[in-house]
């Protein structure tokens, strides 16, 4: 095996520096350690920080009491007192709520909601306004747009051909809805580990483990050994960095090269996974408008190609065995030795070839076969009855093809889930030489890495349908006592609204990870989540009530100097809005959003020229532009560009954290959009509806509705200067008399109204909202 | 700022006074390239994408990728073996019939390189063109293969960086007013944009695509460019009003950089993708016409502009060789479509001098069997074919490697993906194993743990 020098230098590096660096966590520096603590006997410390046992700690004694509207608040002042720093001020309401509303809804806030909140002298606004955030069905859209991305959330299959997995979205809504009913975090995750062998009889549970299912997949592979390996390698990693913020995938072609964790051990890991299948079409079971309206179209559509289908039947029934068999015969022979086995000798993995072949023939696929029985004329399979069969299942093909358009473009009425088939036992699991799948070598079995498993080993307890290990694996990273479990989801949570985790890389928990910044508050939180059973809502409200929170965003030059990155938080981090949040907050500024919750993925324009192919057909119904972008089609070959441009997530793999990045595309979109456009083009008409004929009304309006303030005298003189000499301007381009410019929408046409000055409006607010007070949240 | 004056009379103001900052950067929009080089060092600081020093002396700056998607033919093309045309009919290795070719084939120049006569234009570059003839991969499926091709792993179970978005992150970016990696015409399919994404590096290494048309979205100025300027003021000067309050968030500079960017693109870009003001001589060479039949020529003419103006990866692609059925006909009309323009755009290069600092690469995800499938077809091979190199820092008449006697397996001078990517890396000044991105726990590199490069094709 080779290794390049440099990754190896690292790995001594690192190891160098672990030595280095004393065991720093649960040492609390002493000044702020109160006295009844001291005297207690510290643990001894063994192992990385965080396999040790969650330990709750004291909240700190710190001097600016009148600071601390929350524990949270003791664990971050003792910090900065240790430092010499005064937190800042609270920011202003406007700013705060509209800071809020971004961060717990992913939009911007109403006016309205900004005027109330600003004009509520009660002692509880800032917890009415708290609670009536997480009360919205906008939380857990929100939230589900960041467990999404962890859960490499995609419609579609990848790979080549990028097959639309229908049923996808039914995960989708079940992430939002376990999120706005606050279903404990336990819970959620065993539904998605394990739903399937711990609800049986029950649909929630079925479709949770679309977690599992939303695996990457090509449903062309020929070689299905292979296939299933990196399926339940994807299950494996995925598993690992999400839950347990370990880097396990490290693991599987050689020793961890930071963590403890063996090879062997990440096939262990993996074993749990050794019985899963994707099973697709299960019919759903309380049928709603939605799947009723798929179900008529559908209708339509059968009714419609019920002769072509019936004659195409006929064809392929009458080669059937051949074509079944010739097909078959085109997988790679491993798969093959599967595939033509009888049943009655049929092996758990036998059976999952079985049943993955089932899953991904068609009767086109069986039909493949005429390609050679009628056109080969030097194939052995060529006969002059299948020529006539080639030519009139080609002409079939053609004629079903016109009916397309009478297909359902979304939705579908079925259930796609993981399960064991109704079988408890697993393909064995075996420790693969160097991660190749064609050099096991040992056989294991389901096991816990020894390091962070303090000693608890897997209870398996088949069930009469399942091997009942994805329960025994939920149960141990549900568990209370699992170390890593808690505290990797309270530090997500804390980095959606800090800019980062109080480990800054919050996936990885392991040695090349970073050491918590604040280990008592990490813990805190962790141990506080627990205890309050598992509460996400709890855990947000705490955060959303905390002073920390609450801080201006202001930069502070004394900051600056004593803690130059902002770790200590003695400043609210600002931060870019991310892809999603900007385009509905247009949305929401244009008065266009559709607050529908759930249902089918939705196809929006995208811009000409955009080489999909057949793989982005824009939705028919216009409402669906106007969905909230979570509901937006994820395509793996084809990122929706608008998102895309604004870094959103990539569904190939979990996305821990977005990036935020500045590149001249985004210029380019913000300004030259076509959507971008029409939304300046209905915020301007909201404007001059809702603030009437005044211009400085209209821009106060204007302001109000996108950041929450009204411009100041310079800005607003500036403003209005602009539309005087962009009116003119737009005369003067208009010499040759062929300018086409783009007027507000949604008013009455007014026959006094200058078009002029109305297009030069448009302009105004389309720079506006182009502009960096939009797309931050401060 | 006492008075009420309007923002827009600020912003010329600094433009009067300021050297560096923000006035320079209006200046700079306003007076182009030139004055943003005599600050390339400030620009760095804010812009990741500005021109990094590489490894070591580079033998060429810049790639152009001529992808033959579908796998062409070696045997049929470039590839003359005579055991295989006196073998017509007989059994082949591992199965099959060998099917010699049907096309004729000639020796071209000093270094008598064979060619069929499918490609008679391409022949007359002959002793420049540097072959690989050793070159194999690892899957014989074309969405791995050529998601391979691209990436360096075929079926990772992380997507990889493309190697234009490595290219980048290593060398950065010549020209500030253009994107540094461009893919014309991409293929939907067979991966998609992960060819030519940036996948865990930054997203501003990513490829931006344009159709064969020369469509970018978003990059036509949807209102006249003096109406553009004006609400571009009015953005930026907002900006800079923010960017003086302690509000403001660090990446400002960044953001009325890439505004300033957007707008030179917006004429630049577009006017690059503008052949039409070609001279005809030009636009007959290459063979430019309307439609799908004239697309290759057209993206070669593109590729040679971009280039020429500083574009660090230009990527075309004809796609249609996947010959299972109707190979002969086939290769006749796909060839007629690549022949002429990629041989023109040698020529061009040649003739401007772009050669001496461009690299060309061409070629398929894998090759073709010398067996034959079916009546008239080939099925895919993966064990031995061929790709060409020319231009900067390459032998010129070169056959590297081979081979075995009927085309079927590289025997000598072996090359698989990774240890191709690595030669490219080293041409364009890189190391390919120092050229690492951290990522998820680990160092991460285009040749992953894999790659020799192969220094016998440097000239």
């Amino acid at each position: 095996m080779r290794y390049h020098s440099s990754f190896h230098g690292l790995v001594t590096a690192l190891l160098i520096m672990t030595l280095a660096l004393p065991p720093v966590y649960g040492a609390t520096p002493p000044e702020i350690q109160p006295a009844a603590t001291a005297t207690k006997p510290a643990p001894a410390p063994s192992g990385l920080w965080s396999y040790r046992p969650v330990k709750r700690p004291d909240v700190p004694v710190v001097q600016q009491k009148a600071w601390v509207r929350t524990s949270i608040d003791a664990f971050i002042l003792a910090q900065l007192e240790a430092k010499g720093i005064k937190p800042s001020a609270d920011a202003d309401r406007a700013t705060f709520i509209r800071r809020a509303t971004l961060d717990v809804w992913g939009m911007i806030p109403t006016p309205e909601a900004v005027q109330s909140f600003v004009a509520d002298r009660s002692p509880e606004a800032y917890e009415k306004l708290v609670d009536r955030l997480l009360a919205s069905p906008h939380y857990g859209e929100r939230q589900a747009r960041r467990w999404l991305d962890l859960a490499r959330y995609a419609d579609s299959t990848g790979f080549e051909n990028d097959a639309t997995r229908p049923d996808m979205w039914r995960y989708r809504d079940y992430v939002i809805k376990a999120f706005n009913d606050d279903k404990p975090y336990d819970q959620f995750i065993k539904q998605q580990l394990a739903g399937d062998e711990l609800d049986t009889g029950n649909q929630e549970g079925l479709i949770a483990t679309g977690f599992l299912a939303g695996y990457p997949d090509n449903h062309n592979s020929r070689d299905l050994i292979q296939r299933r390996y990196q399926i339940v390698t994807d299950m494996t990693d995925t598993v690992g960095a999400v839950f347990l913020a370990q880097t396990v995938a490290c693991a599987r072609c050689h020793n961890h090269k930071f963590d403890k964790i063996s090879e062997k051990e990440y096939f262990q890991l993996q074993a749990f996974f050794a019985n899963t299948n994707e099973v697709n079409k299960i019919p759903v079971k309380d049928l709603g408008l939605q799947e009723l309206e798929y179900r008529k179209a559908q209708a339509k559509w059968e009714d419609a190609t019920k002769d072509i289908r019936a004659q195409q039947k006929a064809i392929v029934d009458a080669i059937r065995e051949q074509g079944t068999k010739y097909y078959h015969e085109r997988y790679l022979s491993d798969s093959r030795a599967s595939i033509f086995k009888p049943e009655d000798q049929w092996t758990p993995l036998d059976r999952w070839v079985q049943h993955r072949v089932d899953n991904v023939t068609t009767e086109d696929s069986v039909a493949e076969y005429l390609e050679v029985a009628g056109a080969d004329r030097k194939s052995k399979e060529y006969n002059l009855a299948d020529v006539q069969r080639l030519e009139d299942y080609k002409k079939l093909y053609g004629e079903l093809a016109k009916y397309d358009s009478l297909k359902p473009t979304k939705g579908s009425d079925t259930v796609t889930a993981i399960t064991e088939l109704g079988h408890p036992d697993a393909p064995p699991t075996f420790l693969l030489f160097g991660g190749n799948h064609e050099r096991p070598m040992e056989e294991v079995q389901p096991g816990f890495p020894a390091a962070i498993a303090n000693g608890e080993e897997p209870v398996i307890v088949p069930t009469a349908a399942s091997s009942g290990r994805r329960t025994a694996l939920a149960n141990w990273i549900a568990s209370p006592k699992n170390p890593l479990t808690a505290r990797v989801y309270v530090n997500r949570v804390w980095s959606q609204y800090f800019s980062r985790g109080i480990v800054r890389t919050v996936s990885n928990f392991g040695k090349a990870g970073e050491l918590p910044a604040n280990p008592e508050l990490l813990d805190y939180l962790a141990d506080t989540f627990v205890q309050q059973g598992w509460s996400i809502k709890k855990l947000h409200r705490e955060i959303l009530l905390s002073s920390v929170y609450r801080q201006s965003s202001d930069e502070r030059a004394d900051v600056r100097r004593a803690d130059p990155e902002n770790k200590l938080l003695a400043v609210f981090p600002r931060e870019r809005l991310d892809a999603e949040e900007i385009r509905d907050s247009f949305l929401v500024a244009a008065g266009k959003l559709d607050e529908t919750v759930g249902g089918p993925s939705v196809f929006p324009p995208v811009p000409q020229g955009l080489n999909a192919g057949g793989f982005w057909k824009v939705s028919k119904d216009p409402k669906d532009f106007n969905r909230r972008s979570l509901y937006i089609f994820t395509r793996r070959s084809v990122a929706y560009p608008l998102l895309e441009t604004f870094d959103m997530s990539s569904p190939q793999q979990v996305h821990s954290q977005r990036n935020v990045t500045t590149t001249p595309l985004q210029a380019l979109t913000l300004y030259n959009d076509d959507q971008v456009l029409g939304w300046a083009q209905d915020l301007a008409g909201r404007v001059i509806r809702e603030a009437g004929a005044n211009e400085s009304a209209q821009l106060d309006r204007l302001y109000q509705i996108l950041f929450a303030r009204n411009p100041d005298k310079l800005e607003k003189t500036t403003l209005l200067s602009f539309l005087d000499s962009h009116e003119k301007s737009i005369w003067d381009e208009n010499g040759a008399g062929k300018l086409e410019v783009a007027l507000p929408v949604g008013l009455k046409r007014n026959p006094t109204a200058n078009p002029l000055r109305e297009a030069a409006f448009v302009d105004l607010v389309h720079a506006v909202a182009n502009s960096n007070d939009f797309v931050y949240r401060f | 700022m006492s008075d009420n004056k309007p923002l827009i009379t600020l912003r010329r103001t600094l433009l009067q006074s300021a050297g560096t900052g923000f006035g320079y950067l209006a200046l700079a929009g306003l007076l182009g390239d030139t004055a943003l080089k005599a600050n390339a060092a400030e620009a760095n600081a804010i812009n990741p994408l500005g021109p990094k020093q590489p490894n070591f002396q580079p033998r060429a700056k810049r790639i152009i990728y001529l992808f033959m998607e579908g796998a062409m033919s070696n045997v049929d093309t470039f590839e003359y073996k005579p055991q295989l045309q006196k073998g017509d009919g007989k059994p082949g290795p591992g199965g099959g019939t060998l099917n010699a070719s049907k096309f004729q084939f000639k020796q071209y120049g000093e270094s008598g390189s064979w060619f069929s006569e499918l490609m008679p234009n391409i022949a007359t570059h002959a002793d420049e063109l540097c072959w690989l003839r050793g070159l194999h991969t690892d899957t014989p499926a074309h969405p791995q293969a050529v998601v391979q091709l691209h990436t360096g792993a075929a079926n990772a179970a992380l997507t990889r960086p493309s190697m234009g978005a490595w290219l980048l992150y290593g060398l950065g970016t010549e020209n500030q007013d253009l994107p540094g990696y461009i893919t014309i015409n991409p293929p939907s399919n067979f991966g998609g944009a992960v060819n030519y994404g940036s996948a865990f590096l930054p997203a501003y290494y990513q490829g931006t695509a344009i159709s064969d048309q020369g469509f970018m979205p978003n990059v036509h100025a949807a209102s006249p460019d003096a109406l553009q300027r004006e609400q571009l003021d009015l953005i930026q000067s907002m900006n800079r009003h923010l960017s003086a309050t302690s509000g403001a968030p660090d990446a400002v500079d960044g953001i009325i950089r890439s505004y300033e960017l957007g707008f030179r693109m917006e004429g630049k870009i577009a006017g690059l993708l503008d052949t039409s003001k070609e001279p005809q001589k030009v636009l007959d060479s290459y063979g430019i016409k309307p439609g799908p039949e004239g697309s290759f020529a057209r993206q070669c003419l593109m590729a040679r502009r971009l280039s020429e103006a500083g574009v660090r990866f230009v990527e075309i692609r004809q796609p249609g060789w996947d010959h299972h059925s109707n190979l002969h006909k086939g290769l006749i009309d796909q060839c007629s479509m690549i022949d002429r323009p990629t041989a023109a755009l040698l020529s061009d290069l040649g003739e401007r001098g772009l050669l001496d600092d461009t690299l060309v690469l061409f070629g398929s995800e894998f090759g073709r069997l010398p067996m034959g499938q079916g009546v008239d077809g080939r099925d895919h091979n993966i064990t031995g074919y061929s790709m060409f190199l020319a231009g900067a820092g390459v032998k010129k008449g070169l056959n590297y490697g081979g081979t075995d006697e009927i085309g079927m397996k590289a025997v000598d001078g072996r090359m698989h993906i990774n240890d191709l990517h690595a030669t490219l890396l080293a041409l364009m000044g890189l190391d390919h194993t120092q050229l690492t991105y951290r990522y998820a726990g680990r160092n991460f590199r285009l040749t992953d743990v894999a790659g020799v490069v192969q220094k016998g094709v440097f000239a």
